[in-house]
């Protein structure tokens, strides 16, 4: 497994650098939690991981392959699956089409659905020929999961998973969340608001603020003190 | 009686051959949004694919149709990487650029082969007519029709059996997220485009024994794809088809009403009605712009 490392990493939209010297390490299996206020480059930096901002600048590697000439799709057949915030599901597929969407990132040309996602999240096999538009919040969050699932990732990017969804659905995807890092291995980085989840979570965070790094540490250090500090507004 | 069939008959052939180049159009503004003005000089190269394939292989044109096609998919796949690639957030530059590839394809080939109109055979199997009661039939033009059927079903698998239809589709919709599940858009783009370009050399090569092959021949024949395109709801494929058929055969029987050129203006008239009561067309679909 790779080990995703960020050195002094600068992102922009037009000339403006919205990321500004981010550094960070994921090794294999860990759990990322970045943390922030509105507006100050939680998304961009997600987006930044995938090339889909306009420019970035220093290093930005998984395993030894740098990851910043690669074009999102190359980034993606390395098994670096982005959950977006909005879920970005397409309206007009089957929800069956829409995981087999996912498998089009695998790097094996295989197009199999993997069985745990639907015991994951057993709606999904339920509604496989409706429209993923025809969804409610919180099963388009589960189809976006599954059909980042559906490539095989080695890591799992996740935008605000939890944002506006109903709270029954809310904890099944915390649960998910957590079962996908600690059964399935898988290395996360979530970004999210929700402060208690991520504690829960994460084995570790950095506190985003105007593009840079203000804090990292160890997840049970993110007293109430640091939210306190750097997340309330 | 007789006479409105056959006429009926004209305009299907009519038809049939606008579909396919509109088919093309409609494919390309769908998945990029591109208007190609020179669409016709595929249309145009195809014609002369076919021309020069029988001149030095004497290959029969229904014969040389893969070969056309490969030819004016790889001339689209060219200027598609070359060129269109490079505008696709320049949307309006793509139509004064598509404009100009469009003289310079025809210019080369008056250049290379000359003004002069270029005979091409028909494929002697289907030469002669077929007749029921009064109204007769050109084989020739019956396959044109069965063909364009044919094409537009094969499109339509394409678009919604394949992964690449599917691929596509995806494209259509989030490019991005597209590509954040490892489809290379510029890929598909390319070969979108060379697909279209495809068709329409297709058409200009099964077009050969009934226009003149002549180097601006695509100019006249692309408008009236435009046309139906617009009718049809741009980049709607089910739109281009019934909007080929709608005009073919209106063209056809205002022909005969009146004549050439005043059936001309009453099709014009028509469109310019239909489309102030159906901006979008018959079909719209909903495309990136």
């Amino acid at each position: 497994m790779e080990t995703m490392r960020a050195r002094d990493l600068f992102s922009f939209y037009g000339k403006s650098p919205v990321i500004q010297g981010v550094s960070f390490d994921l090794q294999p299996g860990e759990f990322l939690a970045i943390l922030g206020r509105n507006g100050v480059g939680k998304t961009t930096l997600l987006k930044s991981i995938m090339g889909l901002t306009d420019r970035c600048e220093g290093g930005l590697t998984f395993g030894d392959q740098p990851l910043l000439g690669l074009s999102t799709s190359q980034r993606a057949q390395l098994g670096i699956a982005y959950i977006p915030q909005g879920r970005e599901i397409i309206p007009n597929f089957t929800v069956r089409e829409n995981i087999l969407m996912g498998t089009f990132a695998r790097p094996d040309g295989k197009r199999d659905i993997p069985d745990y996602l639907f015991e994951m999240f057993p709606i999904l096999q339920e509604f496989l020929g409706r429209k993923g538009g025809d969804l409610s919040g919180g099963q388009q969050q589960q189809l976006a999961i599954a059909r980042a699932l559906a490539m095989d990732p080695k890591i799992l990017i996740l935008d605000e998973p939890t944002e506006g969804i109903q709270p029954n659905i809310v904890k099944q995807i915390e649960d998910a969340t957590i079962r996908l890092n600690k059964e399935r291995g898988l290395g996360i980085i979530l970004v999210e608001q929700n402060v208690p989840f991520a504690r829960r979570a994460s084995d570790r965070f950095l506190v985003l603020d105007k593009g840079r790094v203000v804090l990292d540490g160890h997840s049970k250090d993110l007293t109430d003190s640091v939210v306190e500090k750097h997340l309330t507004f | 009686m007789d006479a409105i069939l056959n006429q009926i008959f004209a305009g299907l052939s009519m038809a049939s051959i606008l579909l396919m180049i509109a088919l093309g159009l409609a494919i390309i503004y769908g998945a990029m949004g591109v208007i190609n003005l020179a669409h016709g000089e595929f249309v145009m190269l195809g014609a002369y694919a076919a021309w020069a394939i029988q001149t030095y292989t004497g290959m029969s044109i229904i014969m040389a149709l893969p070969f056309v096609f490969v030819a004016v998919a790889l001339v689209g796949w060219l200027i598609e990487k070359i060129i269109v690639q490079r505008l696709y957030h320049r949307p309006l530059d793509t139509i004064l650029a598509t404009w100009g590839i469009g003289i310079i394809l025809q210019q080369t080939v008056r250049l290379l082969v000359g003004a002069e109109s270029r005979f091409v055979k028909g494929p002697e199997f289907l030469s002669g007519n077929t007749q029921i009661g009064g109204l007769i039939m050109s084989n020739y033009r019956l396959f044109v029709i069965f063909f364009s059927l044919a094409v537009l079903a094969g499109t339509w698998a394409l678009m919604t059996r394949t992964e690449f239809g599917m691929k596509l589709r995806a494209v259509i919709q989030n490019r991005q997220i597209s590509e954040c599940y490892g489809i290379e858009a510029k890929n598909i783009y390319s070969v979108t485009f060379a697909y279209g370009a495809g068709l329409a050399g297709i058409a200009g090569a099964l077009i050969t024994p009934l226009f003149s092959t002549i180097p601006t021949m695509g100019t006249g024949l692309v408008v009236d794809a435009f046309l139906v395109v617009i009718v049809g709801g741009l980049g709607s494929i089910l739109g281009a088809a019934s909007a080929a058929v709608l005009i073919g055969e209106a063209t056809a029987l205002f022909s005969m009403l009146f004549n050439d050129t005043l059936g001309r203006i009453a099709v014009l008239a028509g469109i310019i009605v239909l489309i102030r009561f159906r901006p979008r067309g018959l079909f719209p679909s909903n495309t990136r712009r």
